[in-house]
C-alpha cells in the first residue's frame, strides 16, 4: 500500500518534471533513490474555434467558406455577419518531434429547427514539426448553406486528433 | 527523503500550474509517454493529465490506424480490419477507459498484453486514443433566437493518439533513405524524402538533415516511423522558405534510432536537393 502512494507521488514528480523539463529531470535523479523516470509527452490545446458566425440565406443555395487563417468568403446570395475565426489548436511536445494532425473531412450540422447543413473541413498541415514552444495547426471549412436555409441554431460535433507514429 | 517529497511536492504544484498556463478550454490533455512498446507479458502506465481549466471527462480507446505511402495514419473503421489488426485489439488490455478528472488532475492508465496461446511472430499495434467527452448538451439556451439567420455551433472533439506496438518473437527491420527534393505545397515549403523499409516490423527514429562540412544541422525531425503495412513512405516537413532554400544542393541525412535505445544509425546517406 505504502509502495502504491510511493508509486502515485512519483507519478506526479514525472509530469511535474515533464512540465519544467530538464531542471526537473535533474532535480529527480539528485536523490538517488527513486526510479523516477522522466516520460515524454504531448499536449493538446484548443485555442479558438472555428466559426462561420452568423448567415442569412438567400433564394438560392450558396456557400461560406473559412479558410485556415480565419478569412472568410460569403457566397453569392448570402448574407454573413460577425467575425468568423479558424478552429486553432496548440500541441506540446519534445522538440523536433514530427506530430500527424487531421481528423475528420466533413460534418454534418443539425438545425433546432429541423434543417440541416453540411460543411467540409480543412486542415493546415498533414503534420507539424515542434519547436521549442511547440507548434500549432489551423481547421477552416466551407459551409453549404441550401437554398431557403431553415433559420435556427445548428449545431454539429467533428473529430481532430494529434497522433505520435 | 521526506524533505525532498515536501519539496517536490510544492514544486509540482508550481510546475502543473505553469503548465496549465496557456490552456483555458475544457477537454485539454497531457499524454505521457508517446509510443509504448510491449515485448512480452510486462505491461506498462501511460500518464494521462487534465491540463484544462475545467473538469472534464475523457474517454480512453483503442484504434487501427494504417500508415499511407503519403507518411499520413488512416484511421480503420473496426469492420475493415485484417485478423492481424483484430489480434492487436483483442491483446491490448488497458483501464480505465473512461475518467472524469478535475484540473491538473493526472490519471494512470494501466496497459497491458494478453497473448493468446500460439499467436504469430510479428508486430502488432493499435493507437490508444484519449479524448475529452463533450459537454452533454451544447447549451442551446445560451444561443439567442435567430429569427431570420442561422447561427453554427461547431463542437470539436480533439484528442491524442500514441501507438501501442506489441512485439512477438524475434523480428527484424531495416530503412533506407531515398531521393530527397523539396516542394512547393499549398501550405508552404516542404522538404521531402523517400524511406523505404524491409522485415517484418517497423523502424523508428530521429532525422538529421545535415550541410557536410557544417557542424549544426539543417533540419532536425524526432520521431519518424515506417509501419509493416508500408514498405516506402514520403516522409514530408513544412519548413520555413529561409530553410527550404538552403536545404537546396548536397545534403547528408541520417535515420537514427530512438535517443532513449542508443540512437544508432539506420542509415545514412548522401543526396543533392532539387
Amino acid at each position: 500500500m505504502r509502495y502504491f502512494g510511493m508509486k502515485r507521488a512519483l507519478a506526479g514528480a514525472a509530469i511535474a518534471a515533464l512540465a519544467m523539463n530538464a531542471s526537473a529531470a535533474h532535480a529527480a535523479s539528485a536523490t538517488g533513490t527513486a526510479t523516477a523516470k522522466i516520460l515524454r509527452q504531448i499536449t493538446l490545446t484548443k485555442t479558438s474555434d472555428l466559426q462561420y458566425a452568423t448567415i442569412i440565406s438567400g433564394a438560392t443555395a450558396s456557400t461560406v467558406a473559412v479558410s485556415t487563417a480565419g478569412a472568410a468568403t460569403c457566397g453569392a446570395g448570402l448574407t454573413c455577419t460577425g467575425t468568423t475565426t479558424a478552429g486553432s489548436y496548440n500541441v506540446q511536445g519534445t522538440n523536433g518531434a514530427v506530430v500527424l494532425v487531421g481528423g475528420d473531412s466533413s460534418v454534418t450540422l443539425n438545425g433546432s429547427l429541423g434543417g440541416t447543413m453540411s460543411s467540409t473541413l480543412t486542415y493546415s498541415s498533414p503534420n507539424i514539426t515542434l519547436g521549442t514552444t511547440g507548434g500549432s495547426f489551423q481547421v477552416g471549412g466551407t459551409l453549404s448553406v441550401g437554398a431557403n436555409q431553415a433559420s435556427g441554431d445548428y449545431s454539429g460535433t467533428f473529430n481532430v486528433t494529434a497522433n505520435y507514429q | 527523503m521526506l524533505r525532498f517529497l515536501k519539496a517536490f511536492g510544492l514544486f509540482t504544484a508550481a510546475a502543473l500550474g505553469t503548465a496549465a498556463l496557456p490552456a483555458l478550454a475544457a477537454g485539454d490533455l497531457l499524454v505521457a509517454p508517446t509510443r509504448v512498446i510491449l515485448d512480452g507479458s510486462r505491461g506498462t502506465e501511460v500518464v494521462l493529465n487534465n491540463i484544462g481549466s475545467e473538469p472534464a471527462t475523457y474517454r480512453i480507446s483503442l484504434e487501427i490506424k494504417r500508415m499511407t505511402a503519403e507518411g499520413g495514419l488512416d484511421e480503420i473503421a473496426e469492420e475493415d480490419v485484417t485478423a492481424a489488426e483484430r489480434a492487436a485489439l483483442d491483446m491490448i488490455a488497458f483501464s480505465p477507459r473512461r475518467v472524469t478528472l478535475p484540473p491538473n488532475q493526472p490519471q494512470v492508465v494501466r496497459v497491458g498484453v494478453r497473448l493468446p496461446e500460439g499467436t504469430p511472430p510479428g508486430e502488432y499495434r493499435a493507437h490508444m486514443l484519449f479524448r475529452a467527452v463533450p459537454d452533454a448538451a451544447p447549451a442551446t439556451a445560451e444561443l439567442k433566437p435567430a429569427s431570420e439567420g442561422v447561427s453554427i455551433a461547431l463542437t470539436p472533439i480533439y484528442g491524442i493518439t500514441i501507438p501501442v506496438i506489441v512485439r512477438v518473437g524475434e523480428l527484424g527491420a531495416e530503412a533506407s533513405i531515398g531521393d530527397a527534393w523539396v516542394s512547393e505545397t499549398r501550405d508552404g515549403p516542404a522538404f521531402n524524402f523517400d524511406l523505404a523499409r524491409i522485415g517484418n516490423r517497423s523502424v523508428y527514429g530521429d532525422i538529421e538533415v545535415s550541410r557536410p562540412g557544417v557542424a549544426e544541422p539543417l533540419l532536425v525531425a524526432r520521431g519518424i516511423a515506417v509501419y509493416p503495412e508500408v514498405g516506402a513512405r514520403r516522409v514530408s516537413l513544412r519548413v520555413p522558405g529561409e530553410l527550404a532554400a538552403k536545404l537546396k544542393g548536397p545534403v547528408r541525412i541520417r535515420y537514427s534510432e530512438d535517443r532513449e535505445i542508443g540512437g544508432g544509425t539506420i542509415d545514412e546517406a548522401e543526396r543533392v536537393v532539387k
